[in-house]
C-alpha cells in the first residue's frame, strides 16, 4: 500500500476491435475514466482470454507492481489505500448517495446491457456469438459462446429478469436515465465541482451506449432523450481523453467500428 | 508434462509369453508310440458360443488342423487356448482332446473341443489405481464383446486425490489379428499442478490405430482436445495467470515402441525404446508445434542376483507459425521422485515467482544398480519384492534459441547439468507400479531450483 503508483501499471480487456462486448467495454471505460480522473497513468492492453485472467472472472483488472485487481469497486477501494481518492470531499450522507447511484447504475444500467446482449435473440445472432468467439477456432467458438450465454440467461433467472420482454428493459433503462439525469441537473458533475467514481462509472456507461452500434438505435436513443447527460458524456470525454494519444483514449474505442454520435 | 487419460485399452491378461509355459510332456516308452504316429484332426467343436462370431474363432483355431502328431495337437491346441483367452472375451477355455467317433472316422483322426465360457454382457469393476504419485478410486463399466468380434465398450470414472476423470472408449481388433486394433475414445480429465499453480481442465475425443510390425509397435493417433488452464491460487505468478483461458489442440501423433525386458517393472534384462512425435495445428485447432521425445532404457543382470539398469530420456518441442508461445502446459518438466531424483516435483528449470514454467528441450539418465536386500530377509516370498537401489541420476531442462543451431542448442542443454546419487529401497507393486524410498544427494542446484534432499518417496509406473 505504502508503494507509489509505478510506470508500468496495466489495465486488461479483451481485444479491441474484433471481440469486446458492450458491457465489457462500458466497465473497462468506466475503470480508465476514473484512473483518468485520479491522475493516475495506464496503459490498456488487450487480450483475447482478459476474462479467464482476472481473478474475479470479469473485467478490467489492473496490474499494478504485484497485484492484480478486477472490477471498479476493489479498484477504488486499492487506489484509495495508495493515498488517492475522488470522494474524500464528501460527507457521509453524500457518500451514502453515490453508493446508492453508484448500485442504480450496476443493477440496471449494466444488467439491460447484459439482457440486451445475451437474451434478445437477434443481438445474440448477430453481434454477440460472433464477436464473443472470434479469437478461437472452430468449434471452440461456439462451445464458448453458448457456455456463457447459459450462464448469463441463469443469472438472469435468479433476478427475475428472464421473464422481462425487451421494451420492458428499455423503459428501465429510462428511468435509470431519468434518475441520473435529475440527480445531474445542471451541475458539471454528480457532486458539483468535482468528480467521483460515479462520474467515472455513469460515463464508462452512457459513452459506451451512445458510440456502440447495435442491431437498432433504441437504446442510444433513450439516452439521448436527456440532453443534460449527453452534455455530461461529451464533456468528460474532452476534459479526460480528448487531450491524450489516440490508443489509450474513449474516442479511439469509439472511431473502432462503431458510430460516434458526438461528433 | 500432459494429463494422460485413462488407460483403456485392450486385453485384461498379461501380455502373452511373459509367464506362459509350454506344456511339454515327457514321453515315456509307450507313448513313444504316439508321439511318432501320424495323426489328423479332424474335427474341432466348440461348446459354449453365444453372441461371439464364427469368424473370429476360426483364425484363431487354424493352426490347431495343421497338427501332425500327438504332441504338436497339445501344443497348438494349449497356444490355441491362450489365444482366444487374450482376446477377453472368454471367462474360462477348456480344451479336451478324444479319438474321433462316428462314419467317418479315419483310424488316426482326432477330435478336438474347446469348452468355453462367454464373459457376461456387462461387467462393472472397482479398482484403486495407483499414478505419478497420486492415488484414485476408479469405477467401471465393461460390455466386453459387444458385436460379436471382441470388439469392447468401456466406461470409467476416477475421483482421485488430485484429478477427477470419466472416459468412454470403444474398442475394436482386427480378427485374427489382435495386435492391429484400433479404439476411439472421449474423456474429461481435470488436474492440479501445484508446482506451476496451474489447475488443467481437458475434455477431448481420440482414436488410435495400434500396428505392430516386425518386432516393433507402433501408434498412430489423432486427437482433438479442449484445454481450459486457470490458477490454482490467487498467488499465482503473473506468468502463469497470462496462460489462463482456452486453448483447442488438434494434433496427430505416432509412437513406436520395441520393448524386449522380461518385465515393465523391475526388469532383469532387455531393452526398451520408445520414439514419439507429435504434430500439432495442421489439422485444426490453435495451438501449432512439433514434439519430439524418447526413452530409452537398457537392462543387465550381473553376477550375485544383482542388475544394472541405465536409461535415458530427452525431448524436444518447436513451436510452428507466427503465434508467439506455446502455452506451457504442452511443455516438458523435469525433476522429481520420477525423474531426477532429490529434486522436487518438477521443479528444475525456467520458473516465475515460485511458479514452474517447464521448457521446451530436456534431457535426463540415470545409472542404477539393483541388488536383493542385505540378508535377503524374507527370501522366497515377500523379500523377494524388495530390492535395495544405488542410483545416479542427471538431466536438464530449458528453452532455446530457434534461430541457432543444433551445437548451441546442445551447448544449451549441457551448460547446467544438475545431478544427484543416493540409495534406496524399492517395492515392486505385481506388474503395474513401483514404491520408491530413497536417500538423496542433489548436485549442482541452479537457483530457482527446488530441492527434496534426504528421504523421498516415490510411487508411479515410469521411472527414470
Amino acid at each position: 500500500a505504502a508503494e507509489p503508483w509505478p510506470e508500468n501499471a496495466a489495465l486488461y480487456q479483451q481485444l479491441k476491435d474484433e471481440q469486446i462486448l458492450l458491457s465489457d467495454n462500458a466497465s473497462s471505460l468506466a475503470v480508465q475514466a476514473f484512473l483518468q480522473m485520479c491522475n493516475l497513468p495506464i496503459r490498456v492492453v488487450c487480450r483475447a482470454n482478459a476474462e479467464y485472467m482476472s481473478p474475479s472472472g470479469k473485467v478490467p483488472f489492473i496490474h499494478v507492481g504485484n497485484q492484480v485487481v478486477s472490477e471498479l469497486g476493489p479498484i477504488v477501494q486499492f487506489v484509495k489505500a495508495k493515498g488517492h481518492s475522488l470522494s474524500d470531499g464528501l460527507d457521509e450522507v453524500q457518500k451514502a448517495e453515490m453508493k446508492a447511484y453508484m448500485e442504480l447504475v450496476n443493477n440496471m444500467l449494466l444488467t439491460a446491457e447484459l439482457y440486451l446482449q445475451w437474451c434478445d435473440d437477434a443481438t445474440v445472432e448477430e453481434i454477440t456469438h460472433p464477436r464473443y468467439g472470434s479469437p478461437y477456432p472452430w468449434p471452440l467458438n461456439r462451445i464458448l459462446s453458448y457456455q456463457k450465454q447459459w450462464e448469463v440467461r441463469r443469472k438472469m433467472k435468479a433476478i427475475g429478469w428472464a421473464g422481462k420482454t425487451l421494451d420492458q428493459v428499455l423503459e428501465d433503462v429510462d428511468q435509470c436515465c431519468q434518475a441520473l439525469s435529475q440527480r445531474l441537473g445542471t451541475q458539471p458533475y454528480f457532486f458539483n465541482k468535482q468528480p467521483t467514481e460515479l462520474d467515472a462509472l455513469v460515463f464508462g456507461h452512457l459513452f459506451t451506449i451512445l458510440t456502440t452500434q447495435l442491431i437498432t438505435d433504441e437504446l442510444s436513443e433513450k439516452v439521448k432523450n436527456y440532453s443534460n447527460l449527453t452534455a455530461f458524456c461529451r464533456r468528460i470525454e474532452q476534459q479526460y481523453f480528448g487531450g491524450h494519444d489516440k490508443d489509450s483514449s474513449a474516442t479511439a474505442t469509439a472511431r473502432s467500428a462503431k458510430r460516434s454520435l458526438l461528433r | 508434462q500432459s494429463l494422460e487419460p485413462l488407460p483403456m485399452s485392450g486385453p485384461d491378461f498379461s501380455a502373452l509369453g511373459e509367464e506362459a509355459e509350454l506344456v511339454e510332456v515327457e514321453p515315456e516308452a509307450k507313448q513313444e508310440i504316439l508321439e511318432n504316429k501320424d495323426v489328423v484332426v479332424q474335427h474341432v467343436h466348440f461348446d459354449g458360443l453365444g453372441r461371439t462370431k464364427d469368424d473370429i474363432i476360426m483364425y484363431e483355431i487354424a493352426d490347431v488342423f495343421k497338427a501332425k502328431n500327438l504332441i504338436d495337437v497339445m501344443r497348438k491346441s494349449h497356444e490355441a487356448r491362450e489365444k482366444l483367452l487374450h482376446l477377453g472375451i472368454f471367462r474360462q477355455v477348456e480344451v479336451l482332446i478324444d479319438t474321433c467317433q462316428g462314419d467317418d472316422a479315419l483310424p488316426n483322426g482326432l477330435d478336438v473341443t474347446f469348452e468355453v465360457t462367454e464373459l457376461r454382457r456387462l461387467t462393472g469393476s472397482y479398482n484403486t489405481m495407483v499414478g505419478n504419485n497420486e492415488g484414485s478410486m476408479v469405477l467401471g463399466l465393461k460390455f466386453p464383446n459387444l458385436f460379436g468380434r471382441a470388439e469392447k465398450v468401456t466406461f470409467q470414472f476416477s475421483y482421485g486425490t488430485k484429478e477427477t476423470s470419466y472416459g468412454l472408449s470403444f474398442f475394436k481388433p482386427q480378427p485374427g489379428n489382435f495386435e492391429r486394433n484400433f479404439s476411439v475414445n472421449l474423456y474429461k480429465v481435470t488436474g492440479q499442478f501445484p508446482w506451476s499453480s496451474l489447475r488443467e481442465t481437458d475434455r477431448g475425443i481420440s482414436t488410435e490405430f495400434n500396428l505392430p510390425i516386425w518386432k516393433t509397435n507402433h501408434t498412430l493417433k489423432w486427437e482433438g482436445v479442449w484445454r481450459e488452464l486457470g490458477c490454482l491460487a490467487r498467488t499465482a505468478s503473473f506468468s502463469v495467470r497470462e496462460e489462463s483461458g482456452h486453448s483447442l489442440k488438434s494434433s496427430l501423433s505416432h509412437a513406436m515402441v520395441i520393448d524386449s525386458r522380461s518385465s515393465s517393472i523391475l526388469p532383469r534384462r532387455g531393452a526398451l525404446l520408445k520414439i514419439n512425435q507429435e504434430l500439432a495445428g495442421y489439422t485444426g485447432g490453435d495451438v501449432s508445434f512439433l514434439k519430439e521425445d524418447f526413452e530409452f532404457q537398457l537392462n543387465k543382470q550381473l553376477i550375485w542376483d544383482s542388475v544394472f539398469s541405465a536409461s535415458l530420456w530427452g525431448g524436444m518441442l518447436i513451436p510452428i507459425g507466427d503465434k508467439p508461445s506455446i502455452s506451457f502446459n504442452c511443455m516438458f518438466y523435469l525433476g522429481g521422485p520420477t525423474s531426477v531424483r532429490g529434486f522436487s516435483m518438477y521443479s528444475i528449470g525456467p520458473q516465475s515467482e515460485g511458479d514452474y514454467l517447464g521448457g521446451e528441450a530436456y534431457w535426463a539418465g540415470g545409472l542404477h544398480l539393483y541388488t536383493p536386500l542385505p540378508f535377503r530377509p524374507g527370501r522366497g516370498g515377500f523379500g523377494d519384492l524388495f530390492r535395495t537401489h544405488f542410483f545416479l541420476n542427471a538431466g536438464n531442462l530449458c528453452n532455446l534459441n530457434y534461430g541457432d543451431g543444433p551445437r548451441a542448442h546442445l551447448q544449451k542443454l549441457a551448460e547446467y547439468i544438475r545431478w544427484s546419487y543416493g540409495a534406496g529401497i524399492v517395492l515392486r507393486l505385481g506388474n503395474i507400479a513401483r514404491l520408491e524410498l530413497n536417500y538423496c544427494f542433489p548436485m549442482a542446484v541452479q537457483s530457482g531450483d527446488r530441492i527434496c534432499d534426504g528421504v523421498q518417496f516415490g510411487a508411479g509406473i515410469r521411472f527414470l
